[in-house]
């Protein structure tokens, strides 16, 4: 899962930023001129191609899935689309009562629930590793670690399915040396949805690793300096100076990594296909097989609002309770 | 005046959105057969592969026509096809999979079949079945494929089995007898779980007497005899005879090899897989029928020709599917791909008529049956799926599973 990419993350973000334009419309008003004045008219003209393909590619599937959405827009209106039924807001209602649906959003919560703060406090720490207490082979390491965030998912899957196989995997390897036996990862309920968020963590670490180190070459080195002639030794120094002064990156960080792993799509489909029983069923990839197995469009078109405003709420509450309050 | 600003801006903006959803204008009435012509053609998998070969030896002796085949592949097929209808952009000829026709015919992108040229006496019956729904044919039946039940005879001497299991209760005698006397790690490879698991279950369901959808489309996927099938089913993985946890993309025939799985059910292209894989294998296994219930009915696969209704080249599109579907075309096709003739008359002649194995296709495929094409089909049988899991994994009794599967069906078929 690429955390930049995806359509309902960049849906996400273009709403996050919405707010922003009111703020700026009073300066235009200012002139109180015509809207489309010879000097907007360059403007409006350079940037004619960007709002084509954003009307096209994105507010217009935006806007259509919404419409579709309180629909009943199935396979046979892919060839007749105005045929589909205004159902209002049946979708929905049937959504909450859909044990699948409710499963899935039981899914992604945990993976969310589970893999963010591991993603989070593992980057941290790895970034916090290579800043300071590595001296040799630095970008040995930080290759290492970034080589997974570019690395094809599927050339990730295969690799990861020979670590998790249970009977000549990796792992199971390890453990039979050890003198145990290690679960069947993939086909078991309990175990698929932890690996799925392993390998998650070890696909995101890069970025979220990158990100703080930025942050760290940023905390001033007056600060820690002062800190130290003050008695606090490392462990202190990590809670009272670094963790608080990379406050903006680690929101920008959790921010980020959370809106990716609510829309987490591409493990569980190359992995487990959502099973075993479902367990690894995300709201996703619920979507996609109602939308392109059985071609609910409407339905799925529901199942992609839900998610929206889930992803939406959870960012609004997250920039609120981790805003920076130091300034 | 800043008018003219706002009408360059609105003309820039239509036109780019003209330019980048332009449509190709339908040019008007069909071309005659023998016009020339380009036909389109897409299949899929081997065949898409294979049909090349054969287009170019028509248009050798067709000098009007040049087919041009587009392969694609199995697991983009769905999506292409569904996005190539919606813009009106079906090729001429497609080749629909089993389960795909009654979709596509439903959305009205399909031209009914000519059935006094193509004759529903000369095909298999489900593959004729496959092709229709709701009364109208719409593809002529390609090739056909079924299941039966793949052996090591090797191991079977060491677990003291004689024949081939002929009853449901023998095949469970087999699969622990194999277990207990040669060593094998699994009695049978059935699938436990996840997407089309139900074609797994067909030998059983069709065996036992049981059906999803009746021929008049109702759902009776709780019927005793559906129930029945699904305890015996179950019991394969309670008793510890078949493995619970399959990975996705697992090849039976490494285990197969290797000696871990003695049985499983497989499809005609399992012959050819075995035998250029495996060579050292040979004659150390051989197929048999399905074990009968309360009797031997496989399921049918495969896939048929169809015209899609916007094409210009229906009459050529025709000749075409004839030329694939005829007793010659049908015997050559097998010749290059292994794919069992559709066409009954194709199986009179040459090692179609004399091999033991594909006596065994052969009548396996005289019974095979086939749920009746439904847009929703896959849907249905994806509650199936589920079904069969929960029993499989020892999480429901198998009549509470396909009772939970035939309400969610029935709230289906509203």
């Amino acid at each position: 899962m690429s955390l930049l990419t995806g359509s309902a993350a960049d849906g996400a973000a273009t709403a996050g930023t919405r707010p922003v334009t009111p703020s700026k419309r009073p300066t235009r008003r200012t002139g109180r001129r015509h809207p489309l004045g010879r000097r907007n008219l360059h403007g409006w003209l350079f940037s004619t191609p960007f709002l084509v393909l954003f009307a096209l590619f994105m507010l217009f599937p935006i806007v259509a899935t919404l419409v579709m959405s309180f629909t009943d827009f199935g396979a046979r209106n892919v060839t007749r689309p105005l045929e589909a039924k205004f159902v209002g807001v049946d979708n929905y209602v049937q959504l909450f009562s859909d044990d699948t649906f409710r499963t899935a959003l039981f899914n992604t919560a945990y993976f969310v629930v589970v893999g963010v703060p591991l993603t989070i406090v593992l980057g941290l720490l790895v970034a916090i590793l290579l800043n300071n207490g590595i001296d040799r082979a630095r970008t040995f390491f930080r290759v290492g670690f970034y080589a997974p965030v570019v690395t094809a998912i599927v050339a990730v899957a295969v690799v990861w399915r020979f670590v998790l196989d249970p009977s000549d995997g990796l792992v199971s390897g390890l453990a039979s040396e050890l003198g145990m036996t290690a679960p069947d990862f993939l086909g078991s309920g309990t175990w698929a949805m932890p690996s799925l968020i392993a390998m998650a963590v070890w696909r995101n670490l890069g970025t979220v690793m990158v990100l703080f180190i930025a942050g760290l070459q940023a905390v001033p080195t007056e600060v820690r300096e002062a800190a130290r002639l003050d008695g606090a030794g490392a462990w202190q120094e990590l809670r009272r100076i670094t963790v608080p002064l990379l406050r903006p990156t680690m929101l920008y960080a959790t921010v980020i990594t959370t809106i990716g792993y609510l829309n987490v799509f591409e493990e569980p489909f190359v992995m487990t296909q959502g099973g075993p029983s479902n367990s690894t069923l995300t709201v996703s990839l619920d979507m996609y097989r109602e939308g392109f197995n059985f071609f609910h469009m409407g339905y799925a078109s529901a199942m992609a609002y839900v998610l929206f405003v889930v992803i939406m709420g959870i960012t609004v509450l997250q920039l609120r309770l981790l805003k920076d309050n130091t300034r | 005046m800043y008018r003219p600003a706002t009408t360059a801006a609105i003309v820039l903006t239509v036109a780019s959105a003209l330019t980048l959803t332009a449509c190709g204008g339908s040019g008007g009435a069909g071309v005659a057969a023998d016009a020339k012509q380009t036909l389109t053609v897409w299949a899929m998998g081997t065949e898409g592969e294979k049909l090349a070969d054969v287009a170019k030896a028509y248009e050798k002796s067709h000098t009007n026509i040049t087919v041009k085949v587009t392969p694609v592949g199995w697991d983009v097929a769905h999506q292409k096809l569904v996005a190539a209808a919606a813009a009106g952009k079906l090729p001429d000829v497609v080749q629909m999979g089993g389960t795909y026709l009654g979709e596509f015919a439903d959305m009205g992108a399909l031209e009914p079949i000519d059935t006094k040229t193509f004759k529903q006496g000369d095909f298999f019956p489900a593959a004729w079945q496959q092709a229709s729904y709701g009364g109208k044919t719409y593809g002529v039946p390609w090739y056909v494929d079924t299941r039966v039940l793949y052996y090591r005879t090797d191991l079977a001497a060491k677990a003291g089995i004689k024949s081939p299991p002929a009853t449901m209760g023998d095949l469970q005698k087999a699969a622990e007898a194999y277990q207990a006397k040669a060593g094998t790690k699994w009695g049978l490879s059935i699938q436990p779980g996840g997407l089309d698991t139900v074609q797994s279950f067909y030998p059983f369901l069709y065996s036992a007497g049981g059906e999803i959808l009746t021929q008049d489309g109702k759902p009776v996927v709780n019927s005793p005899e559906a129930v029945n099938a699904l305890k015996n089913y179950g019991s394969y993985f309670s008793k510890g005879l078949s493995e619970k946890s399959v990975r996705p993309g697992y090849d039976v025939t490494k285990d197969f090899n290797n000696g871990s799985v003695p049985m499983f059910f497989g499809g005609p292209w399992v012959m050819s897989l075995l035998d250029d894989n495996y060579p050292d294998l040979k004659g150390k296994w051989a197929v048999a029928a399905v074990p009968a219930d309360k009797s031997s009915v496989s399921m049918a696969g495969g896939s048929s020709l169809a015209i899609s209704a916007d094409s210009e080249h229906k009459p050529a599109a025709k000749q075409f599917i004839s030329y694939l579907a005829d007793v010659k075309g049908q015997a050559d096709w097998y010749q290059r791909t292994r794919d069992l003739p559709a066409n009954k008359a194709s199986w009179e002649s040459g090692e179609l008529a004399t091999d033991a194995n594909l006596k065994i296709w052969r009548r396996q495929m005289e019974t095979a049956k086939t749920p009746p094409s439904e847009p929703k089909l896959t849907e249905f049988t994806s509650k199936v799926d589920a079904a069969i899991e929960q029993v499989t994994q020892g999480h429901s009794a198998p009549k509470a599973a396909l009772d939970k599967a035939q309400s969610e069906i029935e709230g289906l078929t509203r």
